[in-house]
């Protein structure tokens, strides 16, 4: 409460017991890492989707011409288009191996 | 409502939010992290345990009986796995993605609140109690998992909370199909009540736990002649709902108070509401919240609450779905809730068993008007809750 309001800075890890998923729980920490890299990777493409419509439109790219790039609404659907076509690539499972005995022929699950 | 915002010109405390190109595309991003568990992988993890999991054991005559049993057997299974850590990671992502410029807005968003809070342009309160004591049940681990959770102040007059968890939220359903606009459960009730009370028009309305009044304004539309009350026990969540409520012309009186013992007079509300509330303080408080319900309430009055589907409402494969935030959202007290039988908690409360109700109404954004024609005709079932319905118990008060 004595801090002035510029120097705040909010905390960023949760109080609560945090579950473990995984039998290893560095398979869980590393998860994390995978999942955070996974939204970097997605942040820098739409960057350079950014970079490229400007372009496009022949406006000089600075960095200032990224931040204030307004898309339309159109460009986030086709944005939300690829986010959700590369989750479902990147989050891709393994075959289980009940679905690989009851299709041997295939061997893959949808 | 925007034009006339405009009209009287308050400043909008969410435009304060100024978001940097990167910080903006994360945000995206993960509304669809989440909406990818939550949707897509839900559904995927249900498709594998009906088509592959259940019959492999109920061929060896072990299918599971219980929710519990389900999720034993679920739990080390690869595909529930990467369905938890991605619905985990993507709710901690959520607040963490719009943190840094919550921290950049938040002496302006304060100068902002505090103003609006001193000049009430919109002609709504704020009565904050210094003096107040904070539930234990509340502060002792962040629910949701947003660090400092609704009551957490890091500074005088601090507003930053109400933003972690407002913009967070956005985040969270910014992707889902039935929660991408703000207040639709609020919508959805009002309507419900409209349609099969015509003629209702509360003098005085109370929302219990009402967080920064999301659910709370839509009723002061469907029923302009009312008084619109919201109580929480987080002042910075109620400081941010109230320089909203300004903002958006909208007059509502927002208090810090425990929706346990308020300090409303008796009789004093003709409809009392509550959303994502109950199931989120232990049994005890839920009850005392109910009792106050029904101190509170007039004769002829009416309570509804949006809560979870109580366990003998579904399947026990949707136990075991729902019941994953108990250990994994910081929800202590969400499988308790659930195993209550939400007209038993009324009629312990002093409502007649007669005038207790449960039941899910339609999604009133999503669900048509000539469909809802039909559902109130009883020829249509609303979908389940949270999938174009949401679930409501609650009572009337005779006498
Ligand atoms: C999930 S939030 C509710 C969200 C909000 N009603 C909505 O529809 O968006 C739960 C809220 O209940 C509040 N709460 C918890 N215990 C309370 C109590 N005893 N009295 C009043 N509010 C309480 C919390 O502070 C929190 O803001």
């Amino acid at each position: 409460m004595s801090k002035a309001p510029t120097e705040v800075t909010l905390p960023r890890t949760t109080r609560g017991k945090r579950p473990v998923f995984f039998d290893d729980p560095s398979i869980d920490q590393m998860m994390t890492f995978v999942i955070e890299l996974t939204t970097e990777v997605a942040v820098l493409r739409e960057r350079l989707d950014t970079v490229e419509r400007l372009l496009d439109a022949g406006v000089p790219v600075t960095r200032e011409a990224i931040e204030s790039f307004q898309p339309q609404a159109a460009v986030n659907t086709e944005r939300d288009a690829w986010r959700d076509a590369y989750l479902k690539r990147v989050f891709r499972m393994h075959p289980t191996a009940s679905a690989q005995t009851s299709d041997p022929e295939r061997g893959s699950s949808p | 409502m925007a034009a006339r915002a405009e009209d009287i010109a308050t400043p909008n405390i969410d435009e304060l939010f100024r978001p940097t190109h990167d910080e903006r595309a994360r945000q995206s991003f993960v509304s669809m992290l989440r909406k990818h568990a939550i949707i897509d992988l839900r559904a995927a993890v249900r498709r594998h345990y009906e088509s592959e999991v259940a019959p492999a054991l109920r061929a060896r005559g072990a299918e599971p009986a219980t929710w519990r049993d389900i999720e034993r057997v679920m739990e080390p299974d690869p595909l529930h796995r990467l369905y938890s850590t991605l619905r985990y990671n993507a709710q901690e992502m959520c607040y963490l993605s719009v943190q840094p410029a919550i921290e950049r807005a938040l002496p302006e968003m304060i100068d902002l609140a505090r103003d609006l809070a001193t000049h009430n342009p919109a002609g709504g309160t704020l009565r904050l109690n210094p003096q107040f004591e904070i539930p234990r049940y509340l502060h002792a681990l962040d629910v949701h998992l947003a660090p400092g959770w609704v009551t957490a102040e890091h500074t005088e007059d601090d507003v930053a909370q109400g933003a972690v968890v407002g913009f967070g939220g956005k985040v969270f359903t910014g992707q889902h199909p039935y929660r991408k606009r703000p207040g639709v459960v609020a919508e959805s009730i009002a309507h419900w009540i409209q349609r099969t009370r015509p003629g209702f028009t509360p003098r005085r309305i109370l929302d219990l736990g009402t967080t920064a009044g999301k659910n709370l304004l839509p009723y002061k539309s469907a029923f302009p002649q009312s008084e619109a009350h919201g109580i929480d026990c987080g002042a910075p969540v109620l400081r941010y709902g109230h320089a909203l409520a300004e903002h958006e012309g909208i007059a509502v009186h927002f208090s810090q108070q425990n929706a346990e013992r308020t300090d409303f007079p008796d009789g004093h509300f003709d409809l009392i509401v509550s959303s994502f509330f109950l199931h989120e303080i232990p049994l005890k408080a839920t009850r005392n919240v109910l009792r106050e319900c029904h101190r509170l309430l007039s004769p002829g009055g009416l309570m509804v609450h949006m809560e979870l589907p109580d366990a003998s409402s579904v399947s026990e494969y949707d136990n075991f779905f729902w019941n994953w935030d108990t250990h994994n959202n910081n929800e202590p007290f969400y499988t308790n809730y659930r195993e209550q039988d939400p007209l038993r908690l009324c009629e312990e409360a002093g409502f007649l068993p007669a005038d207790a109700f449960k039941l899910t109404i339609p999604d009133a954004a999503s669900f048509g008007e000539e469909r809802y024609a039909r559902f109130l005709k009883g020829e249509l079932p609303a979908p389940p809750h949270g999938s174009g319905g949401w679930f409501i118990f609650g009572a009337e008060r005779r006498g």
